[in-house]
């Protein structure tokens, strides 16, 4: 019993420093329009330092990035990736209080 | 002379229209070239089999078969400029031919002539959800492919050669319209042909539009993340050739101008894209005599990396 109240409390700390380590960006991607063309999208952020997942939302038209604590993904860096990727930063925001998952590569 | 002059013609169509159809790497058209981005320091990996049967009902009662594999590899040197490199390899190219001698079989196979080419963005105008995009392309075909091969009645004709031993060029603007439901592409290309040993493919022009409309997911409202998509793909192409330069004059019994349709169907998910497409002659125009397209079909994938 002891041993399972531990592994819970374990798991709880585990959880709450995610929550606090990571922090989640919203892009507004203009041009967007396919799954396939969503890629390179995910391949310029992931080149961001910091970066541990990226999730690319076609219908919605954004980007949900992940960053490692501490790090931030300005908005300036944000423009540059999606640039590079051949489309149109619409809008950039920070998604508080939310977590990111494994790496999206 | 007379005699190889048709299926000469017909080789070198068949050749001309497959390396100008590998082209495409992005999501975009299964025949030709698209105007979508490809990242900055991404690779687009394609391969397309095209099985292409050609025939006439004339008293030589030709036949020509092709089947060959068209790989491409692409990169994204900025994320305005793009290059391409296409090697097709043929598995077989054949002949046959009815003649005073009976009917013979002729053939060939082997990596034919290579062609590197770049795209840039031009223009592009994005919208939530959309975007539209208008991209010239130029390049240049290689004369990498066997273009002496023989058998055991001689050289082979010319245009049965996987190569033609001469350099081509080839340079035109393709657009694209992409909205989350269908997908609009135009491409107006024009190739010139060099001259090798006496001869040269006609030049050729080309006008190529492509509709790609999603019919899965049917609809994307509350469809979360990047699912995959299935199209319905209706292209067209237009191809018009000159006549073929032989010595200090032309071939009459070539060039001319062929439309084909083609349907077919295409799945795209993040990072893979399965296609598949036959194309069907609508309407063929040649100088003189000519084989008629009897279909092509394309199937293949694309991978991004």
């Amino acid at each position: 019993m002891i041993r399972k109240l531990t592994l819970l409390l374990a798991a709880l700390i585990t959880s709450i420093t995610v929550l606090a380590a990571d922090n989640q960006y919203v892009l507004g991607v203009d041009g967007l329009a396919c799954p396939f063309c969503g890629y390179g999208i995910e391949k310029r952020l992931n080149k961001v330092d910091g970066v541990t997942d990226v999730q690319v939302d076609v219908g919605e038209s954004v980007v949900h990035v992940t960053m490692q604590e501490g790090k931030v993904l300005t908005e300036d860096r944000a423009r540059q990736a999606v640039d590079e990727a051949g489309f149109t930063l619409r809008s950039y925001s920070v998604a508080e209080g939310r977590t990111g998952g494994g790496n999206g590569q | 002379m007379g005699s190889s002059r048709y299926p000469v013609r017909a080789s070198l169509l068949v050749g001309a229209l497959l390396l100008a159809s590998v082209y495409t790497v992005q999501s975009a058209p299964n025949t030709f070239n698209t105007a979508l981005p490809v990242a900055e320091g991404q690779y687009l990996w394609r391969e397309q089999l095209v099985l292409r049967e050609r025939s006439d009902n004339g008293p030589m009662d030709r036949d020509v078969s092709v089947q060959a594999l068209g790989s491409v590899l692409g990169y994204g040197v900025t994320s305005k400029l793009a290059v391409f490199g296409v090697v097709p390899y043929f598995f077989n190219k054949e002949l046959d031919v009815t003649t005073p001698m009976g009917r013979i079989e002729r053939n060939t196979g082997g990596f034919g002539d290579i062609s590197l080419f770049g795209r840039y963005t031009l223009y592009k105008k994005d919208f939530t959800g959309s975007t539209f995009r208008i991209a010239p392309v130029f390049g240049l075909t290689a004369p990498t492919g066997d273009d002496n091969d023989r058998d055991r009645l001689g050289e082979l004709p010319r245009p049965l050669q996987t190569g033609d031993g001469a350099w081509d060029g080839f340079g035109g603007v393709v657009t694209t319209y992409q909205t989350l439901q269908y997908q609009v592409d135009g491409q107006l290309l024009y190739r010139e042909n060099g001259r090798h040993d006496g001869f040269a493919r006609g030049d050729e022009t080309r006008f190529d539009t492509s509709l790609q409309y999603r019919i899965w997911p049917r609809s994307m409202k509350g469809v979360p993340g990047s699912p995959s998509f299935i199209y319905a793909l209706l292209e067209s192409n237009v191809i018009h050739r000159e006549r073929d330069e032989l010595r200090s004059g032309t071939d009459a019994d070539s060039g001319g101008t062929q439309w084909l349709l083609a349907p077919g169907l295409q799945y795209v998910s993040r990072r893979w894209i399965v296609e598949g497409t036959v194309q069907l002659p609508v309407a063929e125009d040649f100088n003189g005599d000519a084989l008629e397209d009897d279909y092509i079909v394309r199937v293949g994938f694309r991978r991004s990396f």
